[in-house]
């Protein structure tokens, strides 16, 4: 399959800021690619650059062949966004904002009709077209936001983050509608969350993004294969380096290390430190991935029973993308 | 095209909200007929038909007083006094349309027998057959003032004579002062003792201001809300960014400049609606309501240029707000004070020369000022396009620089 979009060596800086940081994937033709990172990790900053809504500071993307840099208004019409935003006009009708949208990619007459006529039965709202969007319910909206980003039958439709704030039906029924415009159309989609259980959902392949980096890049079966039967956190009291090795020896344990420890924040510019930056908590975090949960968390606990080693928390993860970002970068999600 | 279809959109919401449709188009009528009707009165009850005079007075003695106070009582002419520095300034600004200097040597001149000069300056464009009327209430009185001088002169002299001459020769009966006075009286008529000297600055300047104080709410008014209309350009821009509609603009095929062109043209239009409805309610409206109402002057179609000129200004205007502000709060605050205030100080109320009474050059660094200017000058003074090239001149550098500093300040990130 021929790529779509090509992103390579992408960055963005404001001031001394990087927001991204020189990230380079690509996404197959009639692909559902998934960007998944928590909030402010830069997924909305890398759509934005290869929408062409704003300069990369450095890097470039290809969109069906086409340079973001020297060929824009080509990259601009292969294209669709749909913002996080709801970037609709309220007091305007569904059907006289997706009318808007399409006469701004050039669309006219009846063409442009029977485009708004197609998107609103994709979105399922062709009996309330008629209605002022600010009439509408969160989930409504929505829809219509996804719409307005169809609505000149982009090639690659870039989805930013398009469930925030939608109730579970209209949730299931934006699911529903990118993948039978994947399946049906062809479409190849872009799609950012932090919601780990749409993009193992939707996506063929995941970049989970953070901090502006890619550090993980595969298909979600790949992904969640890299902690294999799960994840235990075991909180001790004292842990070195032989202990993690016998931990790591124990029958259904793929790898024992030291989680990354959360640490009391540094002091504020231009104040003095009052004692050097130390873990928060009083006790170390082991993390265990395992082959086999179940058996791993037998063997773990009878093992530092034997050793007189007292547990302060024990936690298990499922095998799954959020369990695989925690693993990749200590943090959650969510955070 | 996509200009267009943004500008249409635009425009549909705008008219969609009915607040700012009464700010933009019925606001301004409800002004218009509070202040012609007030301003109109005002100008009734304090009316002086009397032509004003402005004095320099460099002598200050008596006579200069017996002068203006003969000035004053002839009645037409209403004199009013003035440092000689200031009432040449504002002649040369034609501020005022003529000026009368008394010299310092007036009042021991007169006194002497010796020829004192009054000079009459007025402006070039000074109503000739007014300056004419004032010249011979002038002459008059002080030809009057002269022989009084004169003949008390005459009659000191011969009293003089007689108190010194021995008795057989006191050769100054009454015939003989008789025949003194009446050679004075024609020797006043020959050589008068005070000359006027009617004198016209070369310089060319600015016409006279003979404003109806309630027909000038009516253009200070409508470019009083056609700069308003900028809010509404600059709030639409903040809006769009907003809600994220402006980021689907930036992705769509359509380059910056036919983004803002988009974003700039309802200004245009409801500026030219604004200007429209508000000089039909002047012109008819007041007409109606039996107030005093404008009109178009001698050349309409001047106006018309104007008017789309100013909103051209008022849309560079909204461009630089919305550049310049990153907040709604920021919008209102930069609103109220470079739309509502300046354009209340550039003129909205005021009549121009007035306003350069009080605030001198500052208010030439307004952008309404020059928009009233132009409009006082072709719909309440009859001029016509060449007269205004300057005000027009004006307008379009202000509009460029606004939209300059616009465009390098805008944020399309």
């Amino acid at each position: 399959m021929p790529a779509i979009l090509e992103v390579d060596n992408l960055s963005k800086k404001y001031g001394d800021f990087e927001a991204v940081k020189g990230i380079s994937f690509s996404v197959e033709e009639g692909e559902v690619f998934g960007l998944l990172g928590p909030n402010g990790a830069g997924k909305t900053q890398t759509i934005s650059m290869a929408t062409g809504v704003i300069p990369p500071t450095s890097g470039t993307a290809r969109i069906a062949g086409h340079d973001i840099k020297t060929d824009l208004d080509q990259v601009k019409k292969i294209n669709g966004l749909v913002p996080q935003e709801l970037a609709l006009y309220p007091t305007l009708s569904a059907r006289v904002n997706l009318n808007f949208f399409g006469r701004i990619y050039g669309l006219r007459g009846k063409e442009l009709k029977d485009r708004v006529e197609d998107v609103l039965r994709i979105v399922a709202l062709t009996d309330r077209a008629d209605q002022t969007v600010d009439k509408y319910s969160g989930g409504m909206k929505r829809r219509v936001n996804i719409a307005a980003g169809l609505v000149h039958h982009p090639r690659l439709l870039f989805l930013d983050e398009p469930t925030v704030g939608v109730d579970p039906q209209s949730r299931n029924h934006i699911f529903e509608s990118v993948l039978r415009l994947n399946r049906e159309r062809g479409m190849s989609v872009v799609y950012t969350s932090h919601y780990m259980e749409e993009v193992e959902l939707l996506c063929n392949r995941v970049a989970i993004i953070d901090e502006g980096n890619i550090i993980a890049m595969d298909t979600v079966k790949n992904l969640v294969g890299i902690l294999g039967g799960g994840m235990i956190n075991v909180g001790l009291e004292k842990v070195d380096d032989e202990l993690l090795e016998q931990l790591t020896q124990l029958p259904g344990v793929k790898e024992a290390v030291l989680a990354p420890q959360p640490v009391s924040p540094p002091p504020a510019e231009g104040e003095e430190p009052q004692k050097e930056t130390e873990p928060v908590l009083p006790t170390t975090m082991v993390k265990i991935v395992a082959e086999n949960s179940q058996q791993a968390v037998v063997n773990v606990i009878s093992f530092l029973n034997e050793q007189d080693r007292p547990l302060t928390s024990l936690e298990i993860l499922e095998p799954n993308l959020e369990s695989v970002f925690l693993h990749l970068t200590g943090k959650k999600l969510r955070e | 095209m996509k200009s267009l279809s943004i500008a249409l959109k635009d425009l549909q919401i705008l008219f969609k909200n009915r607040g700012e449709v009464i700010q933009l188009f019925l606001l301004p009528l409800l002004f218009i007929i509070v202040f012609s009707g007030a301003l109109g009165a005002l100008g009734e009850g304090e009316e002086d038909t009397r032509v004003p005079l402005p004095i320099v007075d460099l002598d200050g003695g008596e006579a200069a007083q017996s002068l203006l106070a003969g000035i004053d009582a002839a009645g037409g002419v209403r004199t009013e006094l003035y440092e000689q520095a200031q009432a040449q300034s504002l002649i040369e600004e034609n501020d005022i349309s003529r000026m009368l200097i008394i010299p310092a040597d007036f009042t021991s001149g007169t006194a002497q027998g010796d020829t004192v000069e009054l000079t009459l300056i007025s402006h070039p464009d000074a109503d000739i057959q007014q300056t004419e009327a004032v010249r011979l209430v002038i002459v008059g009185v002080a030809s009057d003032l002269a022989l009084e001088r004169q003949i008390l002169a005459s009659l000191r002299q011969m009293g003089d004579m007689q108190a010194n001459a021995p008795e057989e020769y006191q050769v100054f009966n009454t015939d003989r002062v008789l025949a003194q006075a009446r050679i004075q009286f024609e020797r006043a008529q020959t050589q008068p003792l005070i000359e006027v000297v009617q004198t016209v600055p070369s310089e060319e300047g600015e016409r006279e201001e003979t404003p109806d104080l309630g027909v000038v709410a009516v253009a200070g008014i409508a470019v009083l809300f056609v700069f308003g209309t900028a809010q509404v350009t600059a709030r639409s821009i903040y809006d769009e960014k907003k809600v994220g509609s402006f980021r689907r603009l930036l992705a769509a095929p359509m380059s910056k400049a036919a983004l803002l062109s988009g974003k700039m043209l309802p200004n245009i239009v409801v500026g030219l609606i604004q200007f429209t409805v508000i000089f039909a309610f002047g012109i008819f409206g007041l007409k109606l309501l039996g107030l005093a109402s404008p009109s178009l002057g001698n050349d309409p179609l001047a106006v018309v240029l104007v008017c789309l000129i100013i909103c051209l200004c008022s849309t560079a205007f909204g461009i630089l707000i919305a550049a310049l502000a990153r907040t709604e709060n920021q919008i209102g605050g930069l609103t109220s004070i470079l739309v509502w205030g300046l354009g209340i100080v550039g003129g909205a109320f005021i009549p121009i020369f007035i306003l350069d009474q009080f605030l001198g050059p500052v208010v030439k660094i307004i952008p309404q000022y020059w928009a009233n200017r132009a409009l006082s000058n072709l719909m309440l003074r009859g001029l016509g396009l060449a007269d205004v090239a300057t005000e027009i001149a004006v307008l379009l550098g202000f509009t460029v620089i606004f939209f300059l500093i616009g465009l390098w300040r805008f944020d399309f990130d």
